[in-house]
């Protein structure tokens, strides 16, 4: 199985991008597309219907979701054994982190109107191919100098000048997936660490307050203490994080968690 | 890297139906001007961008573009140090947030090239010759009006990405002056390949390629005859653009004056 995973601002171009990907191999290749956005998407029921292709959405919702993704790879992998190829697309928000794991291949659309290279953090510079898109917006020279930014940064990357409307420059991008190898097993790393979560704010503080916020976090504290962290979902929450900011907003009680200390 | 393109050739690929171009294979030698005619959406882009990709059966059209009767090395295609092919597209903006100045830099440097105070003053009076508006060199790129951004273009084009293969896109639609565009894109012993949809340039040229539903149909030789209509055309069009002048420095335009003399020899022929 090969994983490769699009990452991307919004409106960069990647669900186009990943039309014509899914369009040049859906019939030599057994696919699985799973979309990862914040709140709304349909993108996957399109791609369903249009290549007939198994597909789905995860929504992070409270979540950061660079954490969820990688909360999600797993059962995504171990759901999908009989595929050959899973396509992961997500926006990778705060540029701070990037969704990439080493074992797999990471492709990063960036928008060639969308400025200065060097101001993306692992999401660009962690890529093994940057899909530079748009390209037909700009003149020669500024194609030329925006590539040269994005080498700048990631001198190991590989270039595709891509055009999400025509799909003009996909090709290389399916040629350098089909190339791609399989995973070896289904123990993935993560090329970059997640920045730490570690306040108040990350339990679901909305004042703006040191002192509210520090309350928050002690009482988010406590509470990971006394739950399991297995994710499980037997709470009625995709994550114990979302449990947590849920009963300390009183929007769930304590005793939805089966395996909490008393 | 010059003088080592003595030709491009075109090989046959399908058009919008799938159905294969009928014509065996196009070569283009050092020195010619072709230009590239057809309705809107009727694949004029593609085949410049057939070109600019070097396109190895590997685009919509699956055409094959061979360099002096060689498949092109994968270099060639992307890498701008090496690149063989400059292009003049249709946009008309920049978007990047900077001096004038600091970008033709950027781009000498990402070109490989040493940047030099000259060498940029020149890009930027060559472009003036072409604009109404002059063009300073700590003006921001972004405050460019379309007719300055692209006189820009195209000086860049002429003085900085210099290639020995030029592919123009509509150059007519950039409110800039067109024959005087042409005469700094276009130098001895180039290759040039215009789009376009003005009939006195297309007359120009040495050959025009017809596209029809994203294929080649015809390719024509221009007759003398045609050169001929071309510069008569020519004319007609700058006595316009002598009355937009006139209309833009407030005058009043009290009546035309066109003097239609038939054409009796070459050397009759006025630019």
């Amino acid at each position: 199985m090969k994983f490769i995973i699009f990452a991307g601002t919004p409106g960069s171009g990647k669900t186009s991008v990943i039309k014509y990907v899914v369009q040049e191999l859906k019939d030599n290749f057994k696919l699985f597309f799973a979309k990862f956005d914040c709140l709304q998407t349909l993108d996957n029921e399109r791609i369903a219907k249009q290549y007939k292709i198994p597909t789905t959405k995860k929504l992070a919702g409270e979540l950061c979701p660079d954490h969820y993704t990688a909360l999600e790879i797993p059962k995504i992998i171990k759901e999908n054994q009989d595929k050959d190829i899973i396509i992961l697309e997500t926006a990778g928000l705060c540029l701070r982190c990037s969704p990439y794991v080493k074992e797999g291949l990471g492709i990063n659309v960036l928008d060639i109107t969308s400025g200065d290279p060097s101001r993306y953090g692992p999401i660009l510079t962690d890529a093994d191919i940057v899909a530079i898109s748009k390209g037909d917006l700009v003149s020669q020279a500024e194609r030329e100098i925006f590539r040269a930014g994005v080498l700048k940064v990631n001198p190991e990357t590989k270039i595709a000048e891509v055009n999400g409307l025509t799909g003009e420059g996909v090709i290389d991008i399916v040629k350098y997936i089909e190339k791609f190898s399989n995973i070896k097993s289904e123990r993935l790393t993560l090329k970059h660490s997640m920045p730490s979560a570690v306040c108040g704010y990350c339990y679901g503080n909305k004042i703006i307050d040191e002192k509210e916020t520090q309350k928050r976090y002690l009482a988010g504290k406590e509470l990971k203490n006394l739950i399991p962290n297995l994710n499980c979902g037997k709470c009625g929450f995709k994550s114990c994080n979302e449990f947590i900011r849920a009963v300390l907003d009183g929007k769930a009680k304590r005793g939805q968690c089966p395996f909490i200390k008393k | 890297m010059n003088s080592k393109v003595k030709k491009i050739t075109i090989l046959p690929g399908v058009n919008k139906f799938g159905e294969k171009e009928h014509f065996e294979r196009i070569d283009i030698k050092r020195g010619e001007v072709v230009t590239i005619v057809g309705y809107t959406g009727a694949g004029k882009s593609q085949l410049l961008y057939d070109l600019e990709r070097l396109a190895q059966k590997d685009t919509k059209s699956k055409r094959k573009i061979l360099i002096n009767d060689k498949i092109p090395d994968k270099k060639l295609r992307f890498d701008p140090k090496k690149k063989l092919i400059a292009s003049l597209g249709q946009s008309m903006n920049f978007f990047t947030d900077m001096p004038v100045k600091d970008f033709l830099q950027l781009h000498l440097e990402s070109r490989g090239k040493k940047s030099r105070q000259g060498l940029i003053k020149e890009v930027i009076r060559e472009a003036n010759r072409i604009t109404g508006e002059p063009i300073s060199p700590k003006m921001n790129l972004l405050s460019l009006s379309g007719g300055q951004s692209r006189a820009l273009m195209v000086s860049d084009i002429a003085n900085i990405s210099i290639s020995p293969i030029i592919l123009i896109d509509e150059i007519e639609n950039a409110g800039i002056k067109k024959e005087e565009a042409i005469k700094i894109l276009v130098e001895e012993g180039k290759i040039v390949l215009i789009v376009t949809h003005d009939p006195s340039l297309a007359l120009n040229a040495d050959k025009r390629i017809i596209i029809k539903n994203g294929g080649i149909v015809k390719i024509s030789k221009t007759t003398l005859k045609e050169k001929g209509i071309a510069c008569y055309l020519n004319w007609i069009e700058n006595y316009e653009l002598d009355i937009r002048k006139e209309i833009r420095e407030g005058k009043e335009i009290k009546n035309v004056e066109i003097y239609c003399e038939p054409l009796k020899s070459k050397n009759k022929i006025k630019r």
